[in-house]
């Protein structure tokens, strides 16, 4: 039984491996490489690293509200379970849900369909691309605003407009109604970020082979044939990375919310990052939002793992 | 989306209506173009219109669709040092400007030869490096206001801006490296080998000869990090109190919750501060695009 065992074993041994340098030789030898990775290592130490272990220890503590640190008290996962059992907490995480669930469909679909609309020559078409971008590079805060202004319940331009046309009896009540708040944020958001979308699947389509295309066409498919076989299946990296991306992006959202309802009204716009900036900086009980970022930082890492998986998928530049 | 289903459903009960028809997808993705540049459009169309309006004309019922009589005094209010809204408004963006080209400058010094390492060398450690990089994407920007809210403090950095050259440049960082990697990945190593050969350093060959090539990848990295920069929002709520040193997005809020019902006066503020950005956007086009895309897409 012993002799079974071993015996693979040290046949094992006795082969010839190929000589591997120990890994301190190996760092050694490759001193000179990380001076060119020194400088961004040491911003992203000092501003990621450290930031993210600092925020797991003070989700233990409690603080007081002066921020003299020195005082905090320790309570063990006391924060944790006061933010997982807040009814705020659940409120603002079914609003987070319904936020971006919503807000990556319609600005995924919408995107890929400009795409597919864009994905042809004729002329003007540069300049429509940009002009479509033009949302997602101006700032938050101003489309915030703008929004503000178009919703506006005494003087807003779509109230007015509904008012004239006899669709509604009396301006819509967009920000201030606990029913329509959510929709009117999404629309503002999906304004702002389906261009990116757009312009992430033009890229991708733009590597779909056109011969495959014309071949398939010959071959007798049609218009639904060649996209569901030719297209998609060359786009399926793109769609995932921008879905994540949307998705990330969408979970992380504040400026929107926080400028245009504040989280309101009475919390029916409240999503996870405007109630933690509101505990932190509103509160100031940096204890009790730290551990709420932490869980959220979990909820995060799992996407994070998706979207590296997603980026290097046959990267064959990427040695193991 | 929608519509294209609809459409992919039509075509496929009536092929040969499609046959003699013009194609309809064609037809369909122009309509839904039109509609979509409309939906882009007519929130600045309007965010314009109301700017050159006078404050009491901006609240007329119905609303006036092109104002009675026009005026750009909204304009010169907040730009022309004479008041003290303008000198507010021009400090503002003249911090923004500083904020967003320091930012920018730093990030590339640093991105480069970064990018450049994890394109070339083969050292231990690069994987997890390259990818922890990466990550830091994912991570929401809550998550850090804290910490770094306690560690400029404790550096003495609050109310300054360094504290958000600082911050801005680890979000611009990812994708640049990302970016550029991309670009030196397309540079064939050979060219560098040259440069050896004939006697030039690694970082001489570096220099000489990557950088140059890589100047369309710089331009994209800049560009990108100085809009973001521009526009970014949380930290600098978080880090600036004093009003001498905002930049501009948190400059409008401010200048919202003083004038709340100056609303040509807000929506010309807005303008103002979306010019830089989409005129810089416009002209360089084509390497925003490929700021944005590169690393997702592989041909």
């Amino acid at each position: 039984m012993t002799l079974a065992t071993t015996e693979p074993a040290a046949r094992e041994r006795a082969m010839p491996m190929p000589r591997r340098r120990g890994l301190l030789q190996r760092i050694w030898h490759h001193r000179h490489d990380y001076l060119y990775v020194l400088p961004a290592i040491g911003v992203m130490l000092l501003v990621i690293a450290y930031p993210v272990y600092y925020t797991v220890y003070l989700s233990f503590f409690s603080t007081p509200p002066n921020l003299a640190l020195e005082d905090k008290i320790f309570v063990g996962l006391k924060n944790y379970g006061t933010v997982l059992t807040a009814e705020s907490v659940h409120e603002a995480t079914w609003n987070t849900w319904v936020w971006t669930i919503w807000s990556t469909f319609f600005a995924f679909v919408i995107g890929f369909g400009a795409a597919l609309a864009l994905n042809r020559a004729f002329l003007g078409r540069g300049l429509l691309r940009g002009t479509l971008l033009v949302p997602y590079v101006i700032s938050a805060v101003a489309a915030s605003y703008i929004w503000r202004w178009i919703y506006h319940s005494d003087f807003g331009v779509i109230g007015a407009l509904s008012v004239q046309f006899g669709l509604t009896e009396r301006p819509i009540n967009f920000l201030d109604d606990r029913n329509n708040v959510m929709a009117s944020l999404i629309v503002v958001n999906v304004w702002k970020e389906f261009p990116f979308a757009m312009i992430m699947m033009l890229a991708g389509l733009q590597t779909v082979p056109e011969q495959l295309l014309r071949a398939a066409q010959v071959d007798g498919a049609n218009a639904l044939q060649r996209f569901w076989h030719v297209t998609l299946p060359h786009v399926k990296g793109v769609t995932l990375v921008t879905v994540l991306l949307l998705l990330v992006t969408n979970l992380n959202s504040f400026t929107i919310p926080w400028i245009m309802t504040g989280g309101g009204p009475a919390g029916a716009s409240e999503i996870w990052i405007t109630h933690i900036y509101q505990i932190a900086f509103g509160r100031i009980r940096f204890g009790l939002a730290s551990a709420y970022s932490v869980i959220l930082f979990i909820v995060m890492m799992g996407l994070g793992y998706f979207y590296v998986r997603a980026l290097t998928s046959g990267d064959e530049r990427t040695p193991a | 989306m929608n519509a294209q289903t609809e459409r992919q459903a039509l075509e496929s009960l009536e092929p040969v209506l499609r046959k003699r028809k013009r194609d309809p997808w064609v037809t369909t993705g122009n309509v839904f173009i039109a509609v979509l540049t409309l939906f882009s459009l007519l929130p600045m169309t309007w965010m314009f219109i109301t700017s050159i309006k006078t404050q009491f004309a901006a609240v007329q019922y119905p609303p006036e669709w092109w104002p009675s009589n026009p005026t750009m005094q909204e304009y010169l209010k907040l730009l022309l040092p004479t008041s003290e809204l303008g000198r507010e408004f021009l400090r503002y963006m003249l911090n923004s400007l500083w904020v967003s080209f320091a930012t920018t400058v730093l990030g590339v010094i640093v991105a480069v030869p970064a990018a450049y390492a994890f394109s070339r060398f083969r050292f231990p450690g690069r994987n997890l490096l390259f990818y922890s990089v990466l990550l830091r994407n994912m991570f929401p920007a809550v998550v850090f206001l804290m910490p770094l809210f306690i560690m400029m403090r404790w550096l003495g950095l609050v109310n300054t801006q360094f504290s958000l050259i600082l911050t801005y440049l680890t979000f611009g960082l990812p994708l640049s490296i990302w970016l550029l990697k991309g670009f030196y990945d397309n540079i064939p190593p050979q060219l560098e080998q040259a440069a050896r050969i004939d006697g030039a350093t690694r970082f001489q060959a570096f220099l000489l000869i990557v950088m140059p090539l890589s100047s369309p990848g710089i331009i994209a990295t800049a560009i990108y990090s100085f809009i973001m920069a521009w526009n970014e929002y949380v930290y600098a709520l978080t880090f600036l109190n004093d009003k001498s040193k905002l930049t501009l997005p948190v400059g409008l809020q401010r200048f919202f919750a003083e004038y709340a019902t100056n609303w040509p006066g807000l929506m010309a503020a807005s303008f103002i501060m979306s010019v830089p950005v989409v005129a810089l956007f416009l002209v360089l086009q084509k390497y925003f695009v490929k700021a944005l895309t590169e690393g997702a897409v592989k041909s």
